[in-house]
């Protein structure tokens, strides 16, 4: 079986590639040109020259980032230290009785101990064994706890990274999603996280970059806003440092 | 699909089925208002708003003169990245595509988040045919589906339902009553859908925008579904129209100012997504295979052609929807088609090629310009919409009452003394019919017209004693008239006139 759908992927492949050069073919006579094949002059490439200038010291960036995540529902607590973070996420947990949470397997989280603290809820590290099912156990959570990777004060946006540590489903499939971002990571425009993944070249990206700017929400009823739709609808933002 | 969507002949009928359903009407003006808002205060407090549009029209503009480049490239990267990439001339090329991926996956039901190509190939009704059910995870969308029906908006779908109509749809799913209450009916759904992301074999999304540069692809969404639908199952399939290219990252930048923006009002969506292929060995989610379907279904019609080449640059926000008079009046149904609003009016003809069938369409806008204006790629909708016309009556299918209706108009104002006879007699006439200064009459000549509309009352002043006033107002107007835009005009005419005078038709579509 493993080999029949290999060979019929294979047999896909081959019908794309020939078809490739004939679609190419077709779009470059349509433009009434020969097949480019070396990279055009793009004069205007990425955001105007005025906005790529403009950039916010730390404080406004942080109480932009703080009023545009509390504008579509979202939690921000200013923190100093991740022990301040660490008691934050304890208290909440107990507040509302958590039963199971599910964090990255990052040692910044490690560093928390909060298997050890939340004495109440089982705690599963993403990915630590490769036998569990992870999907199930993040969907089955209470809480989702993760560090960002990077943050936009201008849009008040999280950016989290897939990798073998750190899941896609850990922001996703639980109802409580607690994202702590180091405020060193806060940037002003969503440009300055954007052309970092340009730097970074196609075999350098993971498989998964999401960008969350509050909690999950819908208005297709009628316009009447729902929160926490599919994704988690109690989103907590932790600016620290 | 499409119950009950198709059945009237023209918009025209349509239309009266629509302006009938008071709610309906109300709704529409209701939400566009709300989302034309949403978008005004959005882009003001952006600030340079002008600005951002031009630079978006330049970047689409680029990519898809140079799309034999980028596309490639794009499709190289997507596959070094692990996908699987196919190419579909036309749509039915696309469904078989995905019945053999969804046939060799096993799969017994696929979960879908929003994909306006996938409602424009009928796919939910292929994918069923070979036993495969196909659940839409839109809240929106999963409604209209419950209930059979076509999007009425690209952005707000069931928008022509209201929560006594969605209550009774899923209380039907759920077996038991629900209250019509948004909360609780979103929260059953939420549960509902848990259950189908969590036992899906294939998950299909659309696909906002793909970087050529890395082969990523690009998702933007509010509820969450589109990461689940790429993130939960074991195959992913997208369906992403050929004209969909970036550049780069540097460039969504741009289209993620002004999409959310034109769309809803939004800073940015809840979510925003870059999927680079299937998840890494080591990950332990993500999807084992993906596949990137490239759809061409009509597309490729409109490179090359000077008219609608700029139609490509449509970035789906349907602003122009909320902008139009008509839409706002008649909404989404009345269409007839997968795209409403004046971009249906324009790519659904574009797309299907066939002119003479969809093109009565193209007489459903009043040619006011505030799709223009609303457009965050500064696609000329308006002038499409004349271009369209004009195409329709070259090839002999213009109406023919008004055929005649011109021509006699133009026999009457050919002669200034024969015109001078006319409005004198239509003075005398209108007497018996005005009244509070408008014509409000469906009896005689006016029949037609007033059904529709209303007639204003003949000036005592008339519009030719106001003529030189008027000229020179006009004179000066034109020479306001955007540069960019004086030039494509005077291109297109100039075009036009060395096509008449080598003999060549040159306006067939295609």
């Amino acid at each position: 079986m493993a080999d029949t759908h290999k060979q019929w992927l294979e047999k896909l492949e081959a019908e794309s590639r020939a078809k490739q050069e004939l679609f190419m073919n077709d779009i470059a006579a349509k433009l009434r040109h020969p097949r480019m094949t070396q990279p055009p002059q793009h004069p205007y490439r990425g955001a105007p020259d005025f906005w790529k200038a403009f950039e916010w010291p730390e404080e406004e960036r942080i109480k932009e980032f703080t009023d545009n995540f509390l504008s579509v529902g979202g939690h921000v607590a200013r923190l100093q230290t991740m022990d301040e973070a660490k008691e934050y996420i304890v208290q909440k947990a107990q507040e509302m009785s958590a039963k199971y949470v599910v964090r990255q397997n990052q040692p910044e989280l490690d560093a928390l101990d909060l298997e050890e603290a939340l004495t109440d809820s089982q705690v599963s590290v993403w990915n630590t064994d490769p036998e569990q099912y992870w999907r199930a156990r993040a969907a089955e959570a209470d809480f989702g706890i993760v560090i960002a990777d990077h943050a936009v004060a201008y849009t008040g946006s999280v950016t989290v990274l897939s990798a073998e540590n750190k899941g896609r489903s850990v922001s996703l499939l639980p109802t409580v999603l607690i994202i702590i971002i180091p405020v060193e990571r806060l940037k002003t425009r969503l440009g300055e996280v954007l052309e970092t993944f340009d730097q970074a070249g196609r075999d350098q990206l993971p498989a998964g970059i999401h960008f969350i700017s509050g909690p999950s929400r819908s208005s297709d009823i009628e316009n009447d806003l729902t929160i926490g739709v599919h994704g988690p609808g109690i989103v907590y933002a932790l600016l620290v440092g | 699909m499409g119950a009950g969507s198709k059945t009237e002949a023209t918009v025209k009928a349509r239309a009266e089925l629509a302006l009938n359903d008071e709610f309906l009407r109300k709704a529409v003006r209701f939400t566009t208002e709300r989302l034309r808002n949403g978008k005004k205060k959005a882009s003001e407090e952006h600030g340079n708003w002008d600005e951002w549009r031009e630079r978006g029209k330049q970047i689409r503009l680029h990519t898809i003169a140079h799309l034999d480049y980028y596309l490639n490239l794009f499709v190289n990267n997507a596959r070094a990245n692990g996908v699987h990439v196919h190419f579909a001339n036309t749509g039915e090329e696309a469904v078989k595509l995905t019945l053999d991926i969804a046939e060799h996956a096993n799969a017994k039901s696929v979960v879908k988040s929003k994909s306006m190509v996938t409602e424009e190939l009928h796919l939910n009704h292929a994918l069923e045919s070979i036993g495969v059910e196909a659940v839409e995870t839109d809240l929106g969308e999963y409604i209209i589906q419950l209930a059979g029906e076509m999007p009425s908006h690209i952005v707000i779908p069931a928008i022509h339902k209201n929560r006594y109509q969605i209550a009774e749809l899923l209380s039907k799913e759920a077996g038991y009553t629900l209250p019509p209450d948004t909360t609780a009916l979103a929260g059953f759904v939420r549960k509902k859908l848990r259950e189908k992301f969590l036992e899906a074999d294939i998950g299909m999304t659309g696909c906002n925008f793909a970087i050529a540069e890395t082969g990523s692809m690009v998702l933007f969404e509010n509820e969450g579904n589109a990461r689940m639908v790429s993130t939960v199952p074991k195959t992913q399939i997208t369906l992403m129209g050929m004209e969909r290219i970036i550049p780069s990252w540097e460039d969504l930048e741009v289209m993620a100012t002004l999409l959310p923006r034109s769309a809803t009002g939004q800073k940015l969506t809840m979510y925003m997504s870059g999927i680079t292929g299937p998840r890494r060995s080591e990950d332990a989610d993500g999807p084992d295979e993906m596949h990137i379907i490239i759809v061409d279904n009509g597309r490729s019609l409109q490179l090359g052609d000077p008219e609608f080449q700029e139609l490509l640059n449509c970035i789906r926000c349907g602003a122009c929807l909320n902008a139009c008079p008509v839409y706002r009046h008649i909404g989404g149904h009345a269409y007839g088609s997968t795209y409403s609003g004046p971009i249906g009016a324009v790519l659904t003809p574009s797309l299907n090629k066939n002119i003479a069938e969809w093109d009565d369409i193209a007489n459903a806008s009043s040619l006011c310009g505030a799709c223009y204006e609303a457009c965050p790629v500064k696609i000329p909708l308006h002038d499409m919409l004349v271009y369209l016309r004009r195409r329709k009556v070259e090839s002999g299918n213009g109406n023919k009452l008004e055929s005649i209706g011109m021509q006699g108009f133009a026999t009457v104002m050919g002669n200034s003394s024969r015109l001078g006879g006319m409005l004198r007699l239509g003075k005398l006439g209108q007497k018996l019919v005005v009244r509070s200064g408008v014509i409000k009459t469906k009896l005689g000549p006016l029949k037609g017209w007033n059904t529709y509309r209303v007639t204003p009352s003949l000036p005592k002043e008339s519009f030719r004693d106001r003529w030189d006033t008027l000229d020179q107002e006009l004179k000066q107007g034109l020479k306001q008239m955007e540069p960019s835009m004086q030039q494509r005009m005077e291109e297109l005419v100039k075009k036009r006139e060395l096509e008449q005078k080598e003999g060549k038709g040159g306006h067939g579509h295609g």
